[in-house]
């Protein structure tokens, strides 16, 4: 029995051994846990695309008595609503990622160099976050009445863009990944801080930019918290909340069994449906099944290095 | 001190560079934590939280005089913390093994793929995947028993609900990091072992256990530090945060967001906060105080 010593972020070195009848029980129950995690998901495939009937006669199912698109089709009744929920979370997404990146990595660069002294305070003023914080209330407050920014989109962007865990990621990183002797050179060279940092470092940052990426990506891309305290107008509505005022309408309707007729009208065709709001769940959580095992390599490299402190 | 400011002149560059990240940290963290002085203070809105007159440690009296909502919110907190991450790790641990054991690499990639895949599903629409199944008129489960169970009225059946929907979620990517520390166990131990007449389950036992350990003890340390802390989606969203609900499912955490949105309680709200940030404080300290003596490699300060 022998075995490559793969390195430790390859998570499935191979290793010859017997393929006798424990691994196909071993490889029974690993598939039953596959299908206990894949089995809720794909149960908003089909219930987005079963006939709103035979939900409500049926109840959900797996096998559907009747097909049907309705469901999709009147997401897009939401159509104006759901583009611009779509807008607004792409763009705090794509913004808040690429902003906490530059940050992030501009300060675990900075708290890096050696012979910095100011580097000491800067790295204890990123640990106190993590051990002590204002909770939640202080937060809302402060947040709301004395900056102003209710129903702002800075909200939905700045608590989640510098995290310490993160930056001890990207520093540890340049700490064990980059040779300082890059960084020397470019310097002889003539090349000034700035430069030596966006030219030689950031470039080689890369791998461990796109661990930390994906992860901010998809915390903003789930952030439902700071979109439902402070987010008031439609036009700012991110697709999570959307998620949220969907089921608080179905809510409001299954508690007032006596909302007057002309507020059911008004109501119009938003009144959410079943196979409607999963087709919309499905649109809120499409992209990033999609996109995600591109990044698995990287994200599973991050988890990794950031559990190893330099 | 003068050499001081002159080595901070002479690295100006890396003072700006560090500067956003630093305003950013200083608005949005460290302003809020002043705000905790709340918690002395008996809370006017328009006086805002500087200007509200003190007043002592009222709040906390009126705390431990409404001992219901109190003690419940910190016991469902503390309980829910002890059951996801006493059960979380064993099955983390085990299956990282099973994935480990299993020699059909390829076939385990896609499934570890597949596993890892319901921790990006944001908890505001895990609630309608949840409700599809336990649903009264509507649900697979109702539907399959042919059974009228009302879940969502039920305070008793929500600790193993949130149970399985929290594993469902995160089990498949906790357990990422401890196949990292199988895959670099040194081989050779395994074909020492086998030479000796070990079978599966020894070699099992006494070596891929013992390896995973340390990581273990690290892992289970740290999240001390977050005792106070809960998954909010968890108990707001799945909940559909259905007061019905609450003795079973309500913690700290979701309780300060609906006092934010009654607008109601501040004192009350503010006293626990400033609870549940001290208590986070004092864990984390001796969490990371272990772990120092433990494996100091992994201690984060």
């Amino acid at each position: 029995m022998s075995k490559k010593k793969g390195n430790a972020a390859d998570l499935a070195p191979s290793r010859k051994e017997k393929k006798g009848i424990g691994q196909y029980v071993l490889g029974f129950f690993l598939l039953l846990y596959t299908l206990f995690c894949f089995l809720p998901v794909l149960l908003v495939f089909i219930a987005a695309f079963t006939d709103e009937g035979a939900i409500l006669n049926n109840g959900f199912s797996y096998f559907p008595e009747k097909w049907s698109l309705a469901g999709v089709q009147s997401v897009l009744k939401y159509g104006h609503q759901l583009l611009t929920s779509y807008a607004i979370t792409i763009f705090v997404t794509v913004f808040g990622t690429f902003l906490g990146l530059m940050v992030m990595s501009m300060f675990a660069y900075s708290i890096s160099r050696k012979g910095f002294r100011l580097s000491k305070f800067l790295s204890i003023y990123l640990l106190i976050p993590m051990l002590f914080n204002g909770g939640q209330l202080s937060g809302y407050i402060i947040f709301t009445s004395y900056y102003h920014l209710k129903d702002s989109l800075w909200l939905l962007i700045l608590p989640l863009c510098v995290s310490t865990m993160n930056v001890i990621i990207l520093r540890t990183y340049i700490a064990n990944s980059i040779p300082n002797e890059l960084m020397e050179a470019a310097k002889i060279d003539g090349a000034g801080e700035y430069r030596t940092f966006f030219q030689i470092t950031l470039p080689l940052l890369k791998p461990s930019m796109a661990a930390v990426g994906f992860m901010m990506a998809t915390a903003y891309w789930n952030d439902w918290q700071n979109a439902l305290l402070y987010i008031t107008s439609d036009s700012k509505k991110p697709l999570q909340l959307l998620l949220v005022s969907i089921q608080k309408s179905i809510e409001f309707l299954l508690n007032n069994t006596n909302v007057p007729a002309a507020a059911r009208a008004a109501m119009g065709g938003n009144i959410p449906q079943y196979s409607s709001t999963m087709a919309t769940v499905l649109i809120v959580i499409g992209p990033i099944m999609v996109v995600y095992p591109f990044f698995q390599k990287y994200f599973i490299k991050g988890l990794t290095v950031g559990s190893v402190k330099g | 001190m003068k050499s001081f400011l002159h080595n901070t002149w002479k690295h100006r560059a890396h003072v700006v560079m560090a500067l956003p990240a630093f305003l950013i940290l200083f608005f949005i963290m460290y302003v809020p934590m002043a705000g905790l002085v709340m918690a002395f203070k008996n809370f006017d809105y328009t006086l805002g939280i500087w200007k509200s007159p003190w007043n002592g440690i009222d709040n906390f009296k009126f705390l431990l005089a409404s001992k219901a909502t109190f003690m419940t919110m910190t016991r469902n907190t503390l309980l829910y913390y002890i059951v996801f991450t006493a059960l979380g790790t064993f099955l983390n641990v085990v299956l990282a093994i099973a994935i480990d054991q299993f020699v059909f690499k390829k076939m385990a990639k896609t499934m570890q793929t597949i596993m890892i895949i319901p921790v990006f599903i944001s908890y505001a629409a895990v609630q309608f995947i949840v409700y599809a199944f336990i649903s009264t008129d509507t649900g697979i489960i109702n539907h399959a028993m042919d059974a009228n169970i009302r879940f969502y009225s039920t305070a008793s059946y929500w600790p193993v609900i949130l149970t399985i929907v929290k594993m469902w979620n995160s089990v498949g990517y906790g357990s990422v990091l401890y196949m990292s520390v199988l895959a670099g166990i040194d081989t050779e131990l395994y074909e020492a072992a086998e030479i000796d007449g070990a079978n599966k389950w020894q070699k099992i036992w006494h070596i891929t256990i013992p390896a995973l350990i340390p990581m273990i003890t690290v892992m289970l340390l740290l999240s001390v530090g977050s005792i106070m802390k809960s998954d909010t989606g968890l108990f707001y969203q799945v909940t559909r945060n259905s007061g019905v609900l609450y003795p079973t499912t309500q913690v700290i955490d979701s309780y300060v967001l609906n006092a934010i949105f009654k607008n109601s309680n501040f004192g009350f709200t503010a006293a626990t906060s400033f609870f549940q940030s001290v208590v986070g404080l004092l864990m984390m300290l001796f969490a990371n105080g272990m772990v120092r003596k433990i494996a100091p490699d992994n201690a984060l300060f």
